[in-house]
């Protein structure tokens, strides 16, 4: 670890993550503070299969469906994910296409270190994220009128953090790997979307139920964690591929010329 | 500013056998054997494209080479990077820093991340380039951004500087500024590499240089070795004009050419037959060009091209 370079990547991805915070705590909030006025009226709404699957089962008559459609299913990724991404392929590939890199390299850091170091930096981004999502629900909630536990909103937190853990990690390897902004930004964002629909519809079509293990989406909220808590196994899968798409990244980046 | 003892490196402090980058398309460096000695300000001239920038890439390990080898300081430059760069201070030919950083935040970085910087030095390189290390990156010209490169690269008093055209951009104080600290460093046995196709800023500092063009070496010698064998140059004026046929065929000879009233000669050797020859008409004037390095240059480039 170049603790150095992670002070340095955290420390310009700062500005962004505050914001998305604040962002988020308030959003959540006032999404708690609407379900009194309108949650007995919008829980009458029927929404067709797959569409209730995009919304997390868009059980909008009680708070625990109200935060997992509003919140959980969409809000809470979209905002990790998206942070995430844009965090890691700029600490990547964005430093090497501007030639920062260059100047960084000519030091004497290890290349895998530095691609550790910036991962350890995203890491902490999300952390920072999941915090304020738990921190934002318990507001949220509170003002929605209770009924969802301290613990399964931690768990949804922890849940969501090592999904923004595998979805940075893969922005992370195709930045190391291949030296291009866009190609991460794009790529990382497209599985992420991608996963999301496959979880969402794929479990409605017989024969291709099996797709949902492949999306990050479903290790994350495929086991209700507002309702259901922790989900071990989901965290062991992410975390497996967080860390190979991390060595993928390092082994990718230690291999090739610097681009510029 | 004072600089510590310098670890004695026998042999050449930077060589090179067969170092070779294969673009494509004749594109890259191909079989470069370089010798660059202690104490040396060695230029590096070439054309943009020449793989002069390429070279100093894959010293620095930034790049894989193709082929053949190099050492920095008797270090394997692919095997034993990590200490070749923290022998090394490099500043880039396109230099890039965090635009959103002060000079000084992006300085300390890359003093944290180096280690053992004595920032009495730092601050003295600042002092003496002008450096304003308070304003976002951003904000700064490119010539106050290269001089927060050429901090980087000698903040950490480096036994050894590779300089990827190192004046380009800085205003004349700050080149005056750079070209004395390069001449002390030199005296302290420290190395600069440097590049450069602007040709008068090399003939200024180097002891030695080469010229490499698409991507071979076409000459490595001393400014004094390239300007002795140099074709000596004169232009002649005449009371009338005199066809430069006249001249063409003399011994030594390469070119002549008449325009109005002069005649400009290129010759090796004797100028006895121009002179003799010259005579057989009203001379009202002679006027000896010396080749500067420019020329020299071009030639080396043409004779290549040819």
């Amino acid at each position: 670890m170049s603790w150095p370079t992670a002070r340095l990547a955290f420390r310009l991805r700062l500005p962004a993550a505050v914001s998305a915070s604040v962002g988020l705590i308030a959003v959540m909030a006032a999404v708690g503070a609407l379900f009194p006025a309108i949650g007995h009226s919008i829980g009458r709404i029927s929404v067709p299969k797959g569409v209730s699957n995009l919304l997390g089962g868009a059980d909008y008559g009680t708070i625990t469906g109200w935060f997992r459609s509003e919140i959980a299913a969409i809000y809470g990724p979209l905002v990790i994910g998206a942070l995430a991404i844009t965090g890691a392929s700029a600490a990547t590939g964005g430093e090497e296409e501007d030639g920062v890199l260059a100047v960084v390299l000519a030091h004497p850091v290890e290349r895998a270190r530095l691609v550790v170091s910036k991962a350890a930096a995203i890491g902490a981004v999300v952390v920072l994220i999941a915090l304020s999502t738990w921190i934002g629900l318990i507001v949220g909630v509170a003002l929605a009128g209770g009924g969802i536990s301290i613990a399964h909103m931690a768990a949804l937190a922890v849940q969501l953090a090592f999904f923004g853990f595998a979805t940075g990690a893969v922005a992370i390897a195709l930045g190391a790997a291949n030296g291009r902004r866009s190609v991460a930004t794009g790529i990382a964002a497209a599985l992420a979307i991608v996963g999301w629909l496959i979880s969402s519809f794929a479990p409605l079509l017989s024969g291709v139920a099996w797709l949902k293990y492949l999306s990050f989406y479903y290790y994350y909220a495929g086991h209700d964690p507002l309702t259901r808590g922790v989900d071990i196994l989901g965290l062991v899968v992410l975390g497996v591929v967080t860390v190979a798409l991390i060595a993928i990244a390092v082994f990718g980046f230690d291999r090739r010329d610097l681009r510029g | 500013m004072g600089y510590g003892e310098l670890a004695v490196t026998p042999g050449p402090v930077i060589a090179t056998a067969g170092l070779s980058k294969d673009y494509g398309a004749d594109r890259g460096l191909f079989g470069l054997d370089l010798e660059i000695h202690a104490g040396e300000v060695f230029g590096f001239l070439g054309p943009n494209g020449a793989g002069k920038s390429t070279t100093m890439r894959l010293l620095l390990d930034l790049i894989k080479p193709s082929s053949g080898s190099a050492r920095v300081l008797g270090l394997d430059t692919s095997r034993e990077s990590l200490e070749v760069r923290r022998r090394v201070g490099y500043l880039p030919g396109d230099l890039t820093l965090y635009p959103k950083l002060s000079g000084r935040a992006v300085l300390d970085y890359l003093a944290e991340l180096r280690g053992g910087v004595d920032g009495r030095v730092r601050d003295a390189l600042a002092e003496r380039f002008g450096a304003d290390l308070d304003r976002p990156v951003r904000e700064l010209s490119t010539g106050n951004r290269r001089k927060l490169g050429l901090i980087q690269a000698f903040m950490h008093e480096p036994e050894v500087l590779i300089l990827d055209e190192p004046i380009a951009g800085l205003d004349p104080l700050v080149q005056q500024s750079f070209h004395s600290l390069l001449a002390e460093v030199s005296a302290q046995g420290r190395t600069v590499f440097l590049s450069s196709h602007t040709l008068s800023e090399v003939e200024r500092v180097t002891h030695r240089l080469a010229i490499l063009r698409r991507g071979r070496l076409v000459v490595v010698d001393s400014l004094e070795n390239l300007k002795r064998v140099a074709v000596q140059r004169l232009e002649i004026e005449f009371a009338r004009p005199v066809d430069a046929d006249e001249f063409r065929g003399l011994p030594g000879v390469t070119e002549a050419r008449a325009e109005g009233r002069t005649v400009t000669l290129s010759f090796e050797g004797s100028v006895d037959p121009v002179v003799k020859a010259a005579a057989r008409h009203e001379v009202r004037a002679i006027h000896p060009r010396e080749d500067d390095l420019e020329e020299i240059f071009l030639r080396y480039y043409q004779e290549s091209s040819a």
